[in-house]
């Protein structure tokens, strides 16, 4: 079970916005509540028998209805129990083909909810979780009644949530992704618009939901829609070409890393065959024997190592990394071999993704997103401790609040990978050895096994906290 | 009017009205990209595309 997200009085607080009903914890527990408000759409979800396509295809969380007292009792219809999300990321931290799949994902169901007289009443992007390595919508009571000759609700969402940050990830820059932390309801289009280069007036299917858009909004910002409207209604066939040239647009979107500084360490790194496979080796006879629930592979690359953590039964990984090209890579190779129990992320481990939203509370932080039973840190830590000047006995406070258990990689300053991050600069770094490193690591934790890898001076830690 | 009573999420005047504007257009775009598709099928020895993941989602529909 994860670790209890941000709550109040055992509610959920990301879980506000929408009056359908509320997440809650009991006993440890996740449970939604349904309200009476919703309850005619709750049983035209089951009864039109979209919520089993949809679960079937793993395109909706499945869940169970339980008896259970409801955490508000008066606006209460029902109490269902969906299944546990391994691991909650948010679309800040996926790659360009997670939040190309998620999107595919959305415009799917809503294709699929209109066919079945329901339509999505929202499409942010928070809704969408990888579970069971499909990019699965986790709000069941994201669905209405469709309502014939009415455009989609959730059209603007839909298109800040995904259109926006995917075009400019692809056709300006890929750290652009970056711009939905700050905007929590999706990149403004305004700003999409005016960032994204002027050959996509060209794309048909960018200059009408970004660019002209972002000029309806602001055209028709005080306009009174039924007016303005003059009793024109938008008929199912319009409203499915509206989702399929979303599709068609989204689908067109792409992104090929180019020049990123790691995403083929793996193919030049100075690492002897023979290290490689002896660190492999440790790393998999170690994790074995621990049986980690989560783990957490931080500085994964494109996973090489992750994949090593996954093989033991029931075990999740996280695997996070800086580099978007090498997050994009692992998940494509996961994607290839249905791989269904690592998740990668980008992540920049000297600024996390911190608490966002309303109250600081609406997104957790990640490190407050579960507590893994196992860290990997390998090769790792000149990165932080040379390139990001952050002290040894920092961190090893930091590793000690995460994980109780931690299997860390020591690269000393004659290997080639450190040796070229000191080379343009001075060496400020006198406690950066060995010694210095388990003197800072031995304050927090004790050294249960240690390991000089093969064929090079790297030592492989295994640590369990004081 | 029905519409806005029961809405939760604001769906934005503008994005309300610009689905009204551009339901045409979509539609002749895919119209006339089924079109294009069919032509360039002709001088095409490709076989069928590899679909998508959610192209297979929509099947299990049919």
């Amino acid at each position: 079970m994860m670790k209890t997200r941000a709550t109040t009085n055992n509610r959920v607080l990301s879980s506000f916005r929408d009056p359908s009903g509320f997440l809650f914890h009991r006993d440890g527990l996740l449970y939604r509540q349904v309200n009476q408000g919703y309850a005619a759409d709750y049983e035209k979800l089951i009864s039109s028998g979209l919520y089993e396509s949809l679960t079937k295809s793993g395109r909706l969380v499945p869940h169970r209805e339980v008896e259970l007292v409801p955490e508000e009792r008066t606006a209460a219809y029902k109490v269902i129990q969906p299944e546990v999300v391994r691991f909650i990321s948010y679309p800040y931290e996926w790659s360009f083909s997670q939040l190309k799949e998620a999107a595919l994902a959305t415009l799917s169901i809503q294709k699929r909810a209109i066919q079945r007289d329901m339509s999505l009443k929202d499409a942010s992007a928070y809704n969408i979780q990888v579970h069971n390595g499909r990019m699965t919508l986790i709000d069941t009571l994201s669905f209405e009644s469709y309502r014939e000759g009415e455009p989609w609700v959730a059209y603007r969402q839909f298109c800040q949530h995904f259109l926006a940050p995917l075009a400019l990830m692809a056709w300006c820059d890929i750290r652009l992704g970056q711009l939905s932390r700050i905007h929590i309801d999706g990149v403004p289009l305004d700003l999409a618009s005016r960032l994204l280069p002027r050959a996509t007036f060209l794309n048909p299917g960018l200059a009408s939901h970004i660019h002209l858009h972002a000029r309806a909004q602001r055209d028709f910002a005080q306009a009174n829609v039924q007016e303005a409207r003059r009793g024109r209604k938008l008929s199912r066939e319009a409203l499915l070409n509206i989702l399929q040239s979303l599709k068609t647009t989204v689908q067109k979107l792409s992104w090929k890393p180019a020049g990123t500084e790691w995403a083929e360490y793996y193919s030049n790194t100075n690492y002897q065959d023979e290290a490689f496979r002896h660190k492999a080796e440790l790393v998999g006879s170690w994790l074995a024997s621990l049986k980690p629930g989560l783990s957490w592979d931080l500085g994964a690359n494109n996973g090489y190592f992750s994949r090593i953590a996954a093989q033991g039964q029931g075990t999740y990984v996280v695997a996070a990394d800086i580099d978007p090209a090498a997050v994009e890579a692992n998940y494509l190779q996961c994607r290839k071999d249905k791989q269904q129990n690592i998740l990668p992320l980008v992540l920049d481990l000297t600024n996390p993704s911190p608490a966002i939203g309303w109250e600081n509370r609406e997104r957790d932080a990640f490190l407050a997103r579960g507590e893994p039973d196992a860290v990997l840190a390998l090769a790792l830590i000149h990165h932080l401790a040379i390139s990001n000047n952050l002290p040894l006995e920092r961190i090893a406070a930091w590793l000690a609040v995460i994980t109780k258990t931690l299997i860390i990689e020591f690269i000393p300053k004659t290997d080639s990978q450190v040796e070229k991050l000191l080379r343009n600069r001075p060496d400020i770094f006198p406690d950066y050895s060995r010694e210095g490193f388990e003197r800072a690591f031995t304050k927090h934790f004790r050294i249960e096994k240690c390991a000089a890898i093969h064929d090079s001076e790297r030592i492989l830690f295994l640590l369990k906290r004081v | 009017m029905l519409i806005f009573i029961a809405l939760y999420l604001d769906p934005g005047s503008g994005s309300f009205l610009l689905q009204l504007l551009i339901a045409g257009l979509a539609g002749a775009g895919i119209a006339i990209g089924a079109q294009w598709t069919r032509i360039k099928k002709l001088f095409s020895k490709k076989g069928k595309n590899v679909q998508d993941e959610n192209d297979e989602d929509e099947s299990d529909d049919e």
